[in-house]
């Protein structure tokens, strides 16, 4: 065995002991990922059913009931009758109403001749995701009421017929547990190494280190091992959670999504050795580990805001987190039969992350006391 | 193959202050010195300097192995250093910790053994090899950091102030170590602040301020400054 192997050996076994030793870090390594993705995946969701509906119908009739029946098999709305504008008033007021359709007298006789029928649908704007999705469901609704009452007497008539690929039911936990994978496995790791190298440095232990024949590249990459063991378990302990608990298929290579979580977590890790090689302190490595590692994974990485909808400079700054890059992967591998073809710019990209912030973390660790 | 040092006009600046002034000094082979000083008196400083964990700001420091000069990185490969700090893992046994310094100074694991059992019997280490450093006594927490740096048998030892909150016996016992591993395989370099430690060593350089006031074997320092003990050195320059 070489000497780096068995230097970095050497430093890989202490660390692993300090892990095994510590509880707290063994704990938050081990249970937040999945309360995370746990939490945040039942949590956040996207779908919205049983938006409350209040229905003024001033026609009555079959044009009319037939529009209700078909906007309560669909499940997306409750529909709640008002008979008096003084009712409607009060839901109002009582704050209950999402939604308001109003269906004036008429509208039978205008749907049946086949001119333009009316009918008002008030929404609550302060929800802009409700309030699009609401109009998008209505649309359906009186689609789907138009076949059921004049299709038989309409022959052929062109209609666009919608198929969702990959995620066929819309179901937002498919789009978003992916995503939560890629926030804590990023922001843990980052944090898990962003103490290592202070931590040494505030009691006093790395002084002595630095007296023995170590060298840079050694210390940064046995404290990396197992750091990266302890995050590969996360990995696979929330791949699992995805799969049994969110029912979430796995459509891609299993093999390139681990290649992809190897390139991800070292990069992390090598992130957040590099914050504590050059903070020196347990304190201010964590509040840049924080702002490193959290923000970014929010604000940049696609999981809120669309890229495609960043003004430009913004979208080319989510380029330099890799955040934004393993989570394009990991949708694609959950839910498509993407590969190596369809995604080597990301992956590109993660492994110039992970080159990157070794080179930069062996690069700036000091191997003197000088301040 | 013990090896000595020559400190040539050598000075450091720490951020704005001057911690060593135009220090020229030489630690010869084999034999055991003492960087006397008072508190803040550039002794850690210059223990850095000469581990190379901190580089002159003027001067320069030079080695050499048997009458031959060597290199720097030769010359740090065989020196061991221990800390004044607290510098060893609360939560590693004895054992771990030596099993740990063995693999970083790369000891054959026949040597390994040798040398530990010797070293654990040396300093009445033996029934603890199981505790965590972090539940040692302070004289026991000392012996396990020179055990680490002597299991790689170095030309050179450097200890900061070692026997610093350490309680009489186990002052003793550390200078008995000392002793037994100095000559001609080790040189020692100790720190200290305790003056009646002066006196046991071969040859001390005394420090104040950052200053060099005076080196040379303690009864001729002694008799150079007029003084009856090394704290009137310190008293009378104030």
């Amino acid at each position: 065995m070489t000497t780096l192997i068995k230097h970095i050996l050497a430093i890989a076994n202490k660390e692993a002991k300090h892990i095994k030793r510590d509880i707290f870090t063994l704990a938050v390594a081990l249970i937040l990922p999945m309360l995370f993705v746990g939490f945040f995946g039942f949590v956040i969701n996207l779908d919205y059913h049983h938006i409350p509906l209040l229905v003024r119908d001033n026609d009555q009739s079959s044009t009319s009931r037939e529009l209700l029946t078909q906007a309560s098999a669909a499940e997306y709305f409750d529909v709640i009758a008002v008979h008096t504008p003084g009712e409607a008033e009060q839901q109002l007021h009582e704050n209950s109403m999402r939604t308001m359709l109003i269906i004036p007298p008429g509208f039978h006789d205008e749907f049946t001749k086949g001119t333009m029928a009316r009918a008002q649908l008030l929404i609550d704007g302060t929800d802009n995701t409700m309030a699009s999705l609401a109009t998008t469901y209505m649309q359906g609704i009186v689609q789907a009421t138009q076949h059921a009452l004049l299709e038989p007497h309409i022959p052929e008539s062109p209609v666009i017929r919608t198929r969702y690929l990959f995620n066929p039911e819309l179901n937002s936990h498919w789009f978003i547990v992916p995503a939560l994978n890629t926030i804590i496995i990023g922001f843990l790791a980052i944090l898990l190494t962003a103490l290592t190298v202070a931590k040494e440095w505030e009691n006093g232990s790395m002084e002595l280190l630095l007296s023995t024949p170590l060298r840079a590249v050694e210390i940064v990459v046995g404290k990396l091992l197992p750091y990266f063991v302890l995050s590969f378990f996360d990995v696979l302990l929330v791949f699992v959670l995805a799969l049994l608990v969110f029912r979430i298929p796995f459509q891609g290579s299993f093999a390139l999504y681990l290649m992809a979580c190897m390139f991800y977590i070292t990069g992390a890790l090598a992130l957040g050795l590099l914050i504590s090689v050059i903070t020196r302190q347990q304190q201010a490595a964590i509040q840049f580990g924080f702002a490193v590692g959290l923000l970014p994974s929010f604000m940049f990485s696609g999981f809120i805001f669309p890229i495609e909808n960043m003004p430009v400079f913004f979208r080319y700054l989510t380029a330099l987190f890799p955040q934004r890059w393993f989570l394009q992967i990991s949708r694609a591998l959950f839910l498509s039969e993407a590969g190596l073809v369809d995604l080597w710019v990301p992956f590109a990209a993660l492994f110039v992350f992970m080159a990157g912030m070794i080179i930069l973390a062996v690069q700036n660790f000091k191997m003197d006391v000088e301040p | 193959m013990s090896i000595s040092v020559r400190a040539e006009h050598v000075s450091k600046t720490l951020g704005t202050t001057k911690a060593l002034t135009q220090i020229n000094t030489l630690f010869e082979a084999g034999l055991v010195h003492g960087v006397v000083g008072p508190n803040g008196a550039g002794k850690t400083t210059l223990l850095r300097l000469l581990k190379g964990l901190l580089h002159p700001t003027q001067g320069t420091v030079a080695f050499t192995l048997q009458g031959q000069p060597c290199t720097l990185k030769q010359a740090h490969r065989q020196t061991g250093y221990f800390p004044q700090e607290p510098s060893l893992y609360p939560d590693l046994s004895v054992w771990e910790h030596l099993e740990f310094f063995r693999d970083l100074y790369d000891v054959d694991p026949q040597q390994f053994k040798n040398r530990a059992e010797q070293l654990l019997s040396a300093t009445g280490m033996s029934p603890f090899t199981d505790r965590p450093a972090g539940k040692l006594s302070g004289g026991m927490y000392k012996k396990l950091g020179l055990m680490c740096v002597l299991l790689n048998r170095p030309s050179l030892l450097l200890l900061d102030e070692p026997t610093i909150g350490v309680d009489p016996v186990s002052r003793q016992e550390l200078w008995d170590i000392v002793y037994s591993v100095a000559g001609e395989q080790m040189t020692v370099i100790l720190s200290t602040s305790y003056m009646d430690e002066a006196e046991r060593c071969a040859k001390v350089h005394i420090l104040q301020e950052g200053h060099l006031l005076a080196c040379g074997q303690p009864q001729t320092v002694m008799d150079d400054l007029h003084v009856t003990n090394f704290a009137d050195i310190f008293l009378k320059h104030e």
